[in-house]
């Protein structure tokens, strides 16, 4: 089970066992109770989260027969399929639904974290963080219970899902359809004819964003097209049946440089026997990638490709066209080896992708990299974080000798030289 | 020679204004030492037994009369008034304090000097002949070459962390004054079937606890293609130099572990590929270097010395003209080596006032031009034949009119434990019980040609292994002993010493390097079969016996 740091508070145990006491009063079906019961405890201090997807209505319907004028929250990811705004607007007209708020990411968060809306591609865990986390935490924090429309047989992790669960952060989260099945959402749906999510009928059944969302085949789990091959089952805001929200890992900040500022990672570490096949978003070794080119050359997912000191990039040179990231490895302040490897990435292999300086990555090097065809550096050392972050780099604002394919315009004099560029250029 | 433009300017005094702040850190604590090491490295700063070394480079061993002011003035303001002349071809300040520093290179860069990449791993300044752009024999003036490669390596972004340091040498003349063969690179002009210029590339020469000459790698590589050869041979090192022992990661070790055509093959390869490409230097951009190398102009005259003549009537001076001078190409010409080799002095050392003197003599007699030898010598390039007497004058004055050049008590000696962390032992006193022993004018003239290279530790700073005789510091128990070897020579006709015998105590020194001397003096064929010479034809035996006979 994976806690979250927001576990930290002490639960009031009589207050646990009072929810947990609720969950004995109301019948596996008795959803209309369940929601009567959470205005009459919290009033006000009660909302409903939604994502306006395929079975959202079901749950909306209910709410809207009980108190139409709960604050009912949806996350405008930024990212979402025009019919679903479509539908958040068709929903509330035809519910009466008072006060429904959207919500939208830190515009702040955006700029730092995903300036170009390209998140989703390779992170979709941060994606989510900014974009759903992060907001949805903020607007509860005025809240003391929330109302989801979470059911048991949506994924296998939600098997045991009860109606009232005390989260970590002192929260009662409601879900008054945890025990509904997809024939029931169907029959209710048909019983009180509510309007489908126009893109349910194109094989839709689980709809969240449109990048992350697929159409689900025929016997696959309903919720299968979500995050479609990545091992994301669940969204932020849902996370842990316990209930716990759990935030996406920001840990000690970002530590991958890039464009003049620290940004959000997406590749991760490649896990020992991971299936070369299957993988994505990691740097696969050089020599992993020679003894494997089958797989690799299989694998459809966006890949990357880490190259030691030690190894020589002409034994790739074929593949390199197929990662989208290169690492190179600098074991030591001292070991200059990376460098050569860039320049033949760029100049002689015409590589365009990222290069990223991963190990020992000092203040002093950066400029030298950067010429060398470097564009994304993994910083651990702190003063080389803060020096990057301040903009302030050891560099000579003149180079004395033309290096990379654009330093030197062809027909430029003098010769070997020109001024130098500041690092935090964006390439 | 060079002059600066605002690149160069740019360049250099960006440099000083980021190593300001670096200093003021250190001192404010913000930086430790282990930190500002690699920092301080990067502007020649090193750490010294006693006191902090500024290593101060002198590209290609050239400099003006204002340089060598300036560096009287750093001397006698900044230090203890004097500064110490390296094989390098630079020049060091033992006692600089840390603070001084940024100024003492904010100064430098007002007379276009500096001391970036005079250490570290990094290529470090280019030496070339001192007599280049003067010498009789010279089919080539190297350096504008020289000046481009220097253009070329400064803070070279691939090449500043490599496996080792990179010393390249550069010589335009079919005699060796360079030492080409013991450089990372050496470099010789070369001519080609259709009479064209180029460059004959030597790699993987070097001294060091493993010396090891130079290989012929390249038989010629034209003006055009220098750099895309040089980064070739770089990248290779680079790659494939080892990193995982710091004694063996010149290239040298490359060369003798992979082969010369392993490595030969590799760079090819590489050089196929860049060729061509944008390290092409046009013929535009030589000769708008060379401009600035252009030869001074001379005033016609046939003058011509008449030592005969000049032996008669004025011995001293005439021991001056037939050692310290060398044949000009410029008839009426010659140039002048000013020895720095006093005896019972510290070799390499000069002090402020002979700095202002040599820099007033440049400006009067030799068109503002001066060199240092990586034997440790000044050089006045371009001297009338009718003004030697003048300069022999001034110089005699100063006590700089030494007539050594090339004779036994013109040693190359490191500064050793007097001043180096690293010496096993000293080596200037060695140098000076030398030249007591040797140095009458006589002596040394019976004697003729004969180099005596010091090293105060295996790291061989004193080109011990090319010495025709080398003295090693070696450290035995606590006691410092000398290592002594036989036949070392830095020529065209490159050869590493032998080791003789057994190490022996610093007073047995010149009693053993006597026994040698008598040797070659009993067994010589003519007056003009010269130690080197001799010890080629007989090898080492009878010298070692010698040697041996306590
Ligand atoms: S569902 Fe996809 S697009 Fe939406 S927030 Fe998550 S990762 Fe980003
Ligand atoms: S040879 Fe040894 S003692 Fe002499 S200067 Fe070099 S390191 Fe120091």
């Amino acid at each position: 089970m994976r806690h979250s740091p927001i576990t930290t508070k002490r639960t009031d145990p009589l207050r646990a066992m009072g929810i947990i006491a609720l969950n004995g009063m109301f019948g596996e079906d008795d959803t209309d109770g369940v929601i009567r019961k959470a205005v009459e405890m919290f009033g006000r201090d009660l909302a409903v989260v939604s994502s306006f997807g395929a079975d959202s209505v079901v749950l909306l319907h209910q709410v809207a027969a009980v108190d139409p004028g709960l604050p009912v929250f949806f996350l405008d990811t930024g990212k979402h399929f025009s019919e679903t705004l479509q539908y958040v607007t068709d929903l509330k007209a035809r519910l009466g639904l008072t006060d429904v708020r959207t919500l939208v990411p830190d515009s702040k968060d955006l700029e730092r974290f995903d300036p170009e809306g390209r998140l989703w591609e390779n992170d979709p865990d941060s994606c989510c963080h900014i974009r759903k986390t992060e907001p949805l935490n903020a607007a509860l924090e005025g809240f003391s219970a929330w109302i989801t429309g979470r059911k048991r047989f949506q994924t296998a992790e939600r098997g045991i899902l009860p109606h009232f669960e005390l989260t970590g952060d002192e929260r009662v989260k409601i879900n008054p359809l945890a025990y509904w099945g997809e024939d029931d959402v169907a029959a209710h749906k048909k019983a009180h004819d509510l309007p489908e999510h126009p893109l349910f009928a194109d094989g839709y059944t689980s709809i969240g964003c449109a990048p992350c969302t697929s159409a689900v085949q025929d016997g696959e789990d309903a919720r299968a097209g979500r995050w479609r091959g990545l091992n994301k089952a669940e969204c932020g805001i849902h996370f842990d049946f316990n209930g716990e929200i759990a935030p996406a890992e920001v840990k000690n900040g970002p530590v991958l440089f890039k464009k003049g500022r620290f940004v959000a990672d997406p590749f991760k570490p490649l896990a020992e026997n991971a299936n070369l096949k299957g993988v994505r978003y990691v740097h696969v070794p050089l020599s992993k990638v020679k003894d494997n080119l089958a797989a690799i050359r299989q694998n459809p997912h966006p890949l990357g490709l880490l190259i030691e000191s030690s190894d020589r990039v002409e034994d790739v040179a074929g593949e390199l066209d197929r990662f989208s990231s290169v690492a190179i490895s600098f074991p030591a302040f001292g070991d200059g080896r990376g460098y050569s490897t860039a320049r033949l990435l760029r100049e002689r292999y015409g590589y365009r992708g990222e290069i990223r300086a991963v190990g020992d990555v000092l203040t002093d090097q950066i400029g030298f990299m950067v010429r060398c065809g470097f564009d994304a550096f993994v910083v651990a050392n702190d003063a080389t974080k803060r020096a990057l972050e301040a903009g302030e780099l050891a560099e000579v604002s003149v180079y004395m000798q033309p290096v990379g394919l654009t330093e030197v315009p062809v027909g430029t004099r003098p010769f070997l030289r020109k001024p130098g560029k500041p690092v935090t250029r964006r390439p | 020679m060079y002059r600066y433009d605002e690149f160069d300017l740019g360049f250099v005094s960006g440099r000083v204004d980021q190593f300001r702040d670096q200093v003021r850190r250190r001192i404010a604590g913000e930086l430790t030492e282990e930190q500002f090491r690699p920092l301080r490295l990067m502007n020649g700063l090193y750490l010294q037994l006693h006191a902090y070394m500024l290593r101060v480079c002198v590209p290609y061993g050239t400099m003006n009369a204002p340089q060598l002011r300036k560096l009287a003035h750093i001397a006698r303001k900044y230090d203890r008034g004097y500064g110490h002349f390296t094989t390098r071809q630079n020049i060091q300040f033992n006692w600089p304090r840390l603070q001084d520093v940024p100024d003492i290179l904010e100064e430098l860069s007002e007379v276009e000097m500096h001391a970036i990449q005079t250490s570290g791993n990094c290529i470090r300044n280019v030496t070339t002949d001192q007599f280049a752009g003067a010498a009789a024999d010279e089919i080539i003036d190297p350096r504008p070459v020289a000046e481009i490669i220097r253009q070329w390596s400064s803070l070279h972004p691939e090449f500043t962390f490599l496996p080792r340091k990179f010393k390249i040498a550069i010589t335009g003349a079919p005699e060796d004054r360079a030492a080409v063969r013991f450089h990372d690179i050496g470099l010789m002009a070369q001519e080609d079937e259709a009479g064209e210029v180029g460059w004959s590339v030597y790699v993987g020469g070097g001294m060091g606890r493993t010396p090891m000459i130079g290989q012929r790698i390249r038989n010629f590589v034209p003006h055009e293609d220098l750099l895309a050869y040089l980064e070739s041979v770089l990248r290779v090192y680079n790659r494939y130099g080892r990193r995982d022992n710091k004694y063996k990661a010149r290239i040298k070790i490359l060369v003798h572990e992979e082969g010369l055509a392993t490595i030969r093959e590799q760079v090819d390869s590489e050089f196929e590929k860049v060729r061509g490409g944008i390290l092409t230097l046009p013929e535009e951009e030589l000769s708008r270097i060379r401009a600035y190398f252009a030869p001074p102009q001379f005033v016609l005259s046939d003058d011509r010395f008449n030592l005969a003549d000049l032996k008669r009537n004025d011995a001293g001076f005439a021991r001056f003209v037939e050692y310290n001078s060398h044949p000009h190409r410029q008839a009426g010409y010659t140039s002048l080596t000013i020895s720095l080799k006093p005896i019972g002095g510290v070799p390499g050392d000069a002090t402020a006032e002979q700095m202002e003197v040599v820099a007033d003599l440049a400006e009067r007699f030799s068109f503002n031009e001066l060199r240092v030898s990586h034997e440790q010598n000044l050089v006045l390039p371009h001297v009338a034949i009718r003004d030697v007497r003048a300069v022999y004058d001034v110089l005699k004055e100063y006590a700089l009119a030494e007539a050594n050049v090339g004779l036994i008590t013109d040693m190359i000696t490191c500064p050793g434990l007097d001043y180096c962390a690293l010496a096993n032992a000293r080596s200037i006193p060695i140098a000076q019980d030398l030249a007591r022993r040797f140095g009458t004018p006589e002596r040394q003239a019976e004697i003729g040609p004969l180099k005596i290279n010091i090293s105060g530790c295996i790291n061989a700073c004193g080109h011990h292994h090319v010495g025709h005789i080398g003295v090693l510091g070696v450290e035995k128990k606590g006691t410092e002993l000398y290592q002594l070897t036989l036949g070392g020579d830095a020529s065209e006709s490159a050869a590493i010493g032998d080791i003789l015998g057994p190490g022996i105590v610093a007073e047995a020194v010149p009693d053993a390097v006597e026994r040698l001397v008598q040797t070659y003096l009993g067994l010589r064929e003519t007056k003009d079969e010269t130690f080197i010479a001799a010890v080629k034809r007989v090898g080492a035996v009878p010298f070692r016996e010698a040697y041996l006979a306590t």
